[in-house]
This record gives structure tokens, sequence and C-alpha cells, in this order.
């Protein structure tokens, strides 16, 4: 470590300059280097520019907000995680709309893509920090809903620590629906559990 | 040299759902927030975590930063320290071996105060142009003398010194009220 004498030329500084130049000199010593950042969190996180937010029917304006608030956070989230960078997959994925989902403190993002020939809808859902399941039989499920109610499945999934990302597929007619919730299922359950996300 | 738009106002303006603001939060804040991360959890990919969760956090209660209470930078790292530990809390271990002896490092107080004080340095140096950056890390940090600085970089003695030089007074000016 140089000291302020050999690093500073005081030539021409008057006693307060020199003061104020050495209290930065120890402070800089003090907080020592700053960290090189991980490539996962070199670039600010970015929001999805060519999607739109679902609008189910019924779903009140407040939680629009808070649905919204969300899918930033998520995508903050992701690609904090060096999802987007180190994947690329939201660009490869052809997102026609984009369904934020939230529960505590997890988050969930929904990409649908638009329909396929066969009349499909492929999905995306990136999902971050819902509990990981120490049960190797137990799972995630994804809902549409109606009024509240779980009524057609659209997946199982089971969920790592960060954030984790499905495809999905689903041949619905979503005008029939009202929303969508992820479900916590237990082994062997076959009704749908507790609800973790919703629209 | 101080910049343009302040914290408070890019955390105003994130809280109205203005992604630039907060995509400049980020870049001015995203390495003091890794580095309070990695000091007070020592593993990168805790720290990873916790700075996705600190900007989470920030884009989630930006509306509750009331600039009459003071400015951006000490609400930004109360939510940062709130995030890492949080973070610390979720993974920490009950040991197997109580220690006889308590810990000869900094104590919590201690700990506080440098964190602060590298939380500030740190996103100051971010103000700073490349050039005048580079010589600082190079001088303060890698272990060369100045005439090794200017060697390394290829550039005369007397550069090195103007630019070190250059660099303490633009950072004595943004640290401000720290220098006290």
């Amino acid at each position: 470590m140089n000291n302020f004498d050999d690093l500073i030329d005081r030539e021409g500084l008057s006693p307060d300059q020199e003061a104020r130049l050495r209290r930065v000199h120890d402070l800089l010593v003090q907080a020592g280097p700053p960290p090189d950042l991980p490539p996962a969190l070199e670039r600010p996180p970015t929001a999805p520019a060519d999607a739109e937010v679902v609008q189910f029917p019924h779903l009140p304006r407040r939680r629009l907000a808070i649905a919204a608030v969300a899918a930033i956070a998520l995508v903050v989230l992701a690609f904090g995680g060096g999802y987007l960078v180190g994947h690329g997959k939201p660009t490869s994925f052809a997102t026609k709309r984009v369904v934020p989902m939230h529960g505590g403190n997890a988050l969930a993002l929904l990409r649908v893509a638009p329909r396929d020939s066969a009349g499909n809808w492929p999905m995306q859902l990136e999902v971050n920090n819902l509990p990981t399941q120490h049960d190797p039989r137990a799972y995630y499920e994804l809902w549409l809903t109606r009024d509240g109610k779980p009524l057609a499945l659209c997946g199982s999934f089971r969920v790592n620590a960060r954030t984790t990302t499905v495809r999905l597929s689903v041949p619905y007619n979503f005008k029939s629906f009202t929303g969508w919730v992820v479900t916590r299922q237990a082994a062997n359950e076959h009704e749908p559990g507790p609800v973790v996300l919703t629209t | 040299m101080r910049p343009v738009t302040t914290d408070g106002e890019l955390i105003q303006r994130a809280a109205t759902g203005d992604h630039s603001a907060f995509e400049d939060l980020y870049h001015r804040y995203a390495r003091p927030v890794f580095g309070l991360a990695l000091r007070r959890l020592g593993d990168r990919g805790r720290a990873e975590d916790a700075v996705q969760e600190t900007f989470a956090s920030i884009w989630r209660s930006a509306a509750s930063y009331r600039p009459e209470r003071g400015p951006g930078a000490p609400w930004l790292y109360a939510v940062a320290r709130n995030a890492i530990v949080d973070r610390a809390r979720s993974r920490t271990e009950v040991p197997s071996d109580i220690p006889d002896e308590a810990a000869s490092g900094p104590g919590p107080s201690d700990r506080v105060e440098q964190g602060w004080v590298a939380w500030r340095v740190h996103r100051a140096l971010e103000e700073l142009p490349e050039r005048e950056r580079e010589v600082l890390a190079l001088a303060y940090w890698s272990g060369l003398s100045q005439s090794e600085v200017a060697e390394f970089l290829s550039i005369p003695l007397g550069t090195v010194k103007t630019r070190t030089r250059a660099a303490l007074a633009k950072l004595s000016d943004l640290l401000g009220d720290d220098l006290q």
C-alpha cells in the first residue's frame, strides 16, 4: 500500500486542502477495494418491452398495480440471477402476453406465446422465491381459475432456491377464465392444494 | 462534481414506476450493495442473491422514501442492510461448539461503521472518470508503486500523480460530510 506522501504531489496545496485529501486517502484505505461485479450483475434489469400485461376480467385495479410491481421485481430478480445474461431465453420465447403473479415473498412471471397451429398456447413460467420442497414427491401446479377457484390444470413443476423456469402448453380458451394460481401439492395429492401465487 | 440527479430524486421517480430512474440507481449502487453483501455474507453466491433482493426491495418500497427525512444514500443503505441481514439469517446455522473466548474481529458497531464508509466510498468511486478510477485502483489496491502504475498504463509518472490528486479532490467533493 502506498502512503499519502508517496501518492500525492502536495505542491500548491493549502493546509486545508491537504487535510481533506488526507482524509479521503484514509477513507479509501479503510474502505478497501470495491468488488468486481459478477457478470450476472453487470447490467441493470430491463422490463420486457414487447409484451402486454394481461388484464383478466374481474381483476381489481389495485391488484393489477401490485401485479405490475411484482412483474418488474421478478424481472429484476431473474436478471440479477443471471438468467437473462446466461441464457437469453426470454428473447428466444416469442412472448405475446405477460401475466405477473405474486404471493408472500414469491413472484412469478407467466409468458404466453402466440397460439400454435395445433391450437396450443405455449407458456413459459419464471418463478422466484417459492420455497424448495424437501419431499421429492411434492411439487407445484399452475391452474387457470374462475372466480378464484382452480378449474383447469396447466402443468406441474418443482423449484430450486432461485429462479426456476419451466415451459408448459395448454389448449384452453383463456376467455373462459378469470385468473391463474399456483398451488402447493403434497405427494399423492390430486386436488388443488393451498394457493401460493395468484394473479 | 455532484451527480446531476440526486439519489433521492431517483428513488422518488422509481416510486412512480420510472424504469430509467431505477436503472440509474442500479448503476450507481450495484457495486456498493454487492460489496456490502460480500463483507457481511462472505460468499459471492449469497451476495449475488442479496443484491437481487435489495433491488427488488428498492423497487417495492421506493414509495416509502421520505426526502424530508434525509438524502437517498442512507435510505438505500438501510434497505440493502435489511436485505443482507435477512439473507444472513436465512442460512444461519447453530454452531456445534460454543467458543470460550470472544471473537477478536471488529464488533457490530465497528462493522456497521466500516460498512457505511465502504458504501459511501465505493458509491463515490462510481462517479469518477474511468481513467482516474483506474489509477486509484492500481495505486491503492494493486500493490504497484506510482512508477509501476505509470509503466503499467504506459503514461508518464507525472500524469499518474496528476490523476491521483485530481481523483482524490473529486472524491473529497463527492464525500462531503463524510470528511468531517
